[in-house]
């Protein structure tokens, strides 16, 4: 396939596009690179105590059977949801960003496409490394832990889809950044983030329910809570169901992308 | 590498070149669109969408164009501003697809289309080969190879480590000129970037250009700098208006240019496009206000006598007759001395010699006196010129049209264009 290959060639400027990112996000500030980790922990936090002390959100009991701590159950369903804003930001920013460069040289668009993902899944792979941490500490361990690296892959595919169709929508429409975010905030709590979905199951009329469950980032998030916290393996038909929408969306992004993307140069 | 099409294929079957292009380009088309109100929003494209004009006005850049350019050759795209060559180099580069046509290259591409183009300003000089050889496809280790070449080529040792932000404009295009030229490209693009530089560093461009081009890089350089398009490419095609005006042989094409340029030149100036009998000259290219005008020269020996034709080494004179309809003050004669190929090899006045040339009025003449003519035999061109006292006003110029032979003569040297007198000296006198 043209389009792996050319990419493979590419992979050193998305390398280095990635590591400039980097190296130019927290050049002149004090901290430096601990913003990236005093951003989500302020989230967790604020929402640990709003969610988790004041409205009193029941987590369920952790798989070792006797934790039962929200802001960790929080914690799991946050590294996926940061990963996927993170990535739906990034890439409608990047390609944008990009635009100076590609009007003067050519390399395949999506580039700097992947390289914000690849940024976003370095500050993901740090997030994880903690979570996996704490629950080492607080002796929540289990073999499932292998099924992260899967989900994170899946979740990847996902994202990259979605990012490349909506970074491409940006450059002609670029009031999509904005629908995104409104987007952002209603899907936010349409995916069991800070409720457990039993709460939705339970109490909300069975369209609402339906549609909750079928919403990707609701799976994705279970599926790493049931990895990580409650210490169950995901089911082989909610792996299969992530795999089919993680391909097909990246397939489709890919392919609309590649279909579209040829004038991107011209409208930048 | 893009698949060629049978169209492509057969435009190569019926080109005279003997080498096989690397670039061919197969009537292409380049439309652009200049929106009038950009529609940025989506409520705008969903709500303005029927029964309305539409928002963009089209621009073809390109029309039509075809060409191809053989392997290992230098090529020269020529045009003033906005004739499409810089599209048409983008869309050689893959930067832009073209509208309709194709555009096939085969190798690597490294294009100078901008200074600095892909220079990121926080980072380090050194980050930025790494960025830009990556952009150009090359891995860390590659990059890596040649490293030490572009730094040296740049000569920005010292400020290699120092973000790019800090340098100048002179420093941007030395280091983006020392990547370009060193990640071992198959083709090279150049878009008038060069000129940017100090002399020194132009010339030492150059040079590097020419050493690529002896090791069998192809070559696509875009300016509308004449004389440097000339000496550098073996073929030009000139693009006017986006459509191809003339491909071939680089003095044949650049003559053909020159010639439209400077009439409308000259009509930009008042003056009439009009024909000089005395030379059979290609076209007159003639402007001035003709306070006083120039009515013809005459090659002169010491004693006066009129020549045919000069002779190297020997004794010459051009007397340059003028008419000065008015009472003129310190006018300035000027003289240049052109190739047939049009290389401008010396241009004398009176003002940079301080010759005193007073009030004129009526008819006259002025002569160059020169002891030894150091011009080498051949057929040469001779511009002459009246100009007010500060050169900024021009009183009668005529461009390349008379001509005048010379033959050998004292001189003992054969080649090149000038005999430059000097006189050889062995260590042991």
């Amino acid at each position: 396939m043209a389009l792996t290959t050319d990419l493979w060639t590419y992979r050193g400027l998305i390398g280095n596009l990635a590591q400039r990112a980097l190296k130019a996000r927290y050049k002149r500030s004090i901290l430096g690179w601990a913003w990236s980790l005093i951003n989500p922990f302020t989230t967790l936090v604020t929402y640990a105590i709003v969610f988790g002390t004041f409205l009193k959100v029941q987590p369920p009991v952790a798989g070792n059977g006797d934790l039962k701590n929200f802001a960790l159950y929080l914690f799991a369903a946050l590294v996926v949801w940061n990963f996927w804003m993170a990535v739906e930001n990034g890439s409608m920013g990047s390609l944008i960003g990009a635009g100076p460069l590609l009007r003067k040289v050519y390399f395949p668009p999506e580039c700097p496409v992947v390289a914000s993902l690849l940024v976003a899944l370095s500050q993901t792979a740090i997030e994880t490394g903690i979570l996996v941490a704490i629950m080492v500490i607080v002796h929540n361990v289990s073999w499932t832990f292998v099924f992260v690296p899967l989900i994170i892959a899946l979740l990847v595919l996902f994202s990259l889809g979605v990012g490349l169709v909506l970074s491409l929508v940006n450059v002609y429409y670029r009031d999509v950044q904005y629908l995104v975010q409104v987007g952002m905030n209603v899907l936010f709590y349409a995916t069991p983030i800070v409720y457990p979905l039993a709460l939705v199951e339970n109490n909300a009329p069975a369209p609402i329910a339906l549609a909750v469950r079928l919403n990707p980032m609701t799976q994705f998030v279970g599926a790493m809570r049931d990895a990580v916290y409650n210490l169950q393996a995901p089911s082989a038909g909610h792996l299969a169901y992530l795999a089919v929408v993680s391909i097909g969306t990246a397939a489709i992004g890919w392919g609309l992308f590649r279909r579209f993307a040829g004038r991107v140069s011209e409208e930048l | 590498m893009t698949a060629l099409d049978s169209d492509a294929k057969s435009a190569i079957g019926s080109l005279p070149t003997k080498a096989a292009p690397v670039i061919v380009v197969d009537d292409v088309s380049k439309r652009f669109r200049l929106y009038r109100e950009r529609a940025n929003s989506l409520k705008e494209t969903l709500t303005v969408r029927r029964g309305r004009r539409s928002r963009f006005d089209d621009f073809w850049a390109l029309r039509d164009v075809s060409l191809s350019i053989p392997k290992g050759s230098t090529y020269g795209l020529i045009g003033h501003n906005g004739s499409g060559k810089s599209t048409l180099l983008r869309l050689m580069a893959g930067i832009h697809p073209p509208t309709t046509g194709h555009v096939m290259t085969e190798g690597r591409v490294s294009a100078l289309l901008e200074l600095g183009a892909g220079f990121h300003p926080e980072l380090s000089g050194r980050e930025n080969v790494y960025l830009n050889g990556s952009i150009l496809g090359l891995t860390r280790r590659e990059v890596n190879a040649v490293l030490g070449d572009i730094i040296e080529f740049s000569g920005l040792q010292d400020f290699i480590d120092s973000p790019v932000k800090h340098y100048s404009s002179g420093m941007y295009v030395r280091l983006g000129f020392a990547i370009a030229v060193h990640v071992k490209p198959d083709i090279v693009m150049i878009d008038e970037v060069i000129a940017v530089g100090d002399e020194e560093f132009q010339r030492r461009c150059l040079e590097h250009l020419f050493k690529l081009r002896r090791s069998g890089v192809t070559i696509v350089m875009v300016s509308h700098g004449a004389a440097l398009m000339e000496q550098m490419c073996d073929e030009i095609s000139w693009l006017d208006h986006g459509r191809l005006q003339k491909s071939g042989p680089s003095r044949e094409v650049v003559r053909s240019y020159l010639d439209v340029v400077n009439a409308a030149e000259n009509e930009r100036r008042g003056g009439q496009p009009e024909r000089d009998g005395r030379a059979g000259g290609p076209q007159t290219r003639r402007w001035g206000t003709r306070e006083v005008e120039i009515l013809d020269f005459e090659l002169l020996d010491p004693s006066g006598n009129r020549l045919e034709a000069g002779a190297t080494g020997d004794p010459l004179t051009i007397r340059v007759k003028y008419r000065a309809r008015q009472e003129v003050r310190d006018p300035v004669f000027a003289l240049g001395f052109y190739t047939e190929g049009g290389v401008n090899v010396s241009g004398p006045n009176t003002r940079f010699s301080r010759a005193v040339t007073g009030t004129i009025h009526g008819d006259g003449h002025v002569d160059y006196v020169m002891d030894r003519l150091v011009l080498m035999p051949g057929l040469w061109r001779l511009s002459i010129a009246v100009l007010d006292e500060t050169m900024m006003h021009t009183y009668d110029q005529i461009e390349q049209v008379f001509e005048f032979h010379v033959q050998p003569g004292s001189s003992v040297e054969r080649f090149g264009l000038a005999d430059p007198k000097g006189r050889w000296r062995l260590s042991g006198e």
